[in-house]
């Protein structure tokens, strides 16, 4: 029997169809024997009394989810999110650099500095990626901190504000399409195969009301994974061999039959009824990975 | 900008000192305890919550706050009673948003400033966690705060140190320790 933590925050049972996947992971870990405990920022002393943590929260080296891994981690438990992980897909400039090292396709990317930003690199931008050009924040999740700009006026104005929390912006080539493939992947497999559909007349598969907080979210639609097209699969296996062999939600672009990496995340979105739609053992194969 | 030019170091194979994963861990102050300890240094009983009520069940006043999120570097706060605590959490939690780490406070807070893992001041056991920390983390310059109980030295935090609080002969200091650097390839 494996005791398995599953550390949350309360803002993981605000949708029920993530509600009901921590649920499922919950019943499934039970029907397998082992004891699965939700864990709340309050908990954080029990982890030595646990065999493995799973983490739902959001992760970012700068929040409590990275002290619970790195916690975990140093006394020898099994983590998924593995800190290394977490400091990989939470910092784009990292990643994009280890795909660049090691030939991964992806979105063609370069890296500003805030010290070097200048007119003339913004016109070289536009020269080289054409109009309009996308710029992220290091540290984006959740389609968040991801913005199209088209004039060097909200070219600067965007990259103020992101240069205000990190010293380095990414900007790439703007790739319009109406869905980005989501590969599931979990210790080097394919876990479960999506198209993230964006939103009518959107260009990101989140994107915020004007003038209110709340997103739009554009539809899910799931495959079986053995269906998926396998040059797809082997791009996301691909991605994430050079950040880990923990679980990744790799987001990819079909561009004129080739497929290109946009991210990897880590502690991706897995919704009752959307990534589990197709292969319901999602649940059994995390687990039982938890329980190794 | 210091992070993103070790990064960029440690991806083409480079040695960084300290690598980015060092660089995170020693601000973040329970992986600091959990790893320093591993190593050898002597910690106090710490919590890592947001509810002053698990607070005052686990520990007695009075207790040492730190914060645990990426904005606030300045030095510690302690409560010494309920009403306390609970100005003091929200205010370092910033408005509960983020977890705090506290530790009862038991004895005498020092804050040390640490330059490759040696410290300004003369305590054979400060100068010993200054010296683990230093081994663990290789974070080069740093202020640590340290609790003095009976004849004991328990590590509490590490912050970063200020240029206005380096003194023109610790300047001195850090740059010969810099040139024997260039010049071994190392730190000793």
């Amino acid at each position: 029997m494996t005791r398995i933590a599953c550390f949350v925050e309360k803002y993981n049972f605000a949708y029920s169809d993530e509600a009901e996947a921590l649920q499922c992971f919950k019943q499934t870990a039970e029907r397998l024997g082992h004891k699965f405990n939700f864990m709340f920022r309050s908990g954080l002393s029990e982890i030595p009394k646990y065999d493995a943590v799973f983490i739902r929260a959001t992760t970012d080296p700068l929040y409590t989810a990275y002290v619970v891994s790195k916690t975990a981690w140093e006394l020898g438990l099994k983590v998924v999110d593995d800190p290394v992980s977490i400091r990989v897909c939470a910092n784009k400039v990292h990643q994009y650099r280890l795909f660049e090292k090691h030939c991964v396709p992806h979105i063609p990317t370069i890296f500003l500095s805030k010290e070097d930003f200048h007119h003339k690199q913004i016109e070289e931008v536009f020269e080289l990626f054409g109009k309009p050009v996308v710029l992220k924040a290091p540290y984006t999740s959740f389609s968040k901190y991801v913005e199209k700009v088209s004039c060097e006026t909200s070219f600067r104005e965007v990259a103020k504000r992101f240069f205000r929390r990190s010293d380095y912006i990414v900007v790439q080539k703007f790739t319009p399409s109406r869905f980005d493939w989501r590969v599931g992947v979990l210790n080097g497999e394919v876990l479960y195969v999506c198209k993230y559909m964006m939103p009518k007349g959107k260009w990101k598969h989140g994107v915020k009301r004007r003038g209110k907080p709340s997103f739009v979210w554009g539809r899910t639609v799931t495959l079986k994974r053995d269906n998926a097209p396998q040059k797809l699969k082997e791009t996301a296996l691909r991605a994430c061999g050079v950040i880990g062999r923990g679980l990744y939600g790799v987001d990819i672009k079909e561009v004129n039959g080739d497929y290109v990496v946009v991210e990897v995340n880590d502690n991706p979105s897995i919704y009752k009824g959307q990534e589990d739609y197709r292969d319901k053992d999602i649940y059994e194969k995390i687990i039982r990975f938890l329980a190794e | 900008m210091g992070y993103y030019v070790s990064l960029h170091a440690e991806i083409l194979g480079d040695d960084v000192v300290p690598t980015t994963e060092d660089a995170i861990d020693a601000y973040r102050l329970p992986i600091l305890l959990v790893r320093a300890s591993k190593k050898g240094a002597l910690i106090m009983p710490y919590l890592v919550t947001d509810s002053v009520k698990q607070i005052m069940a686990e520990f007695n006043f009075p207790v040492v706050v730190f914060a645990v999120n990426p904005f606030s570097f300045n030095g510690f706060q302690t409560a010494k009673n309920r009403t306390a605590l609970y100005r003091v959490v929200k205010s370092l939690s910033m408005n509960y948003r983020y977890a705090v780490c506290v530790q009862p406070l038991r004895g005498e807070m020092i804050a040390c400033k640490s330059f490759f893992g040696q410290c300004n001041i003369e305590d054979a056991n400060i100068m010993e966690i200054a010296r683990k920390v230093y081994e663990t983390f290789n974070i080069p310059i740093c202020k640590l705060y340290i609790q003095r109980v009976g004849g004991k030295a328990y590590l509490c935090g590490l912050q970063p140190l200020k240029m206005e609080e380096i003194s023109p002969l610790e300047a001195d200091l850090i740059s010969k320790m810099v040139s024997r650097f260039s010049e071994k390839g190392g730190f000793d």
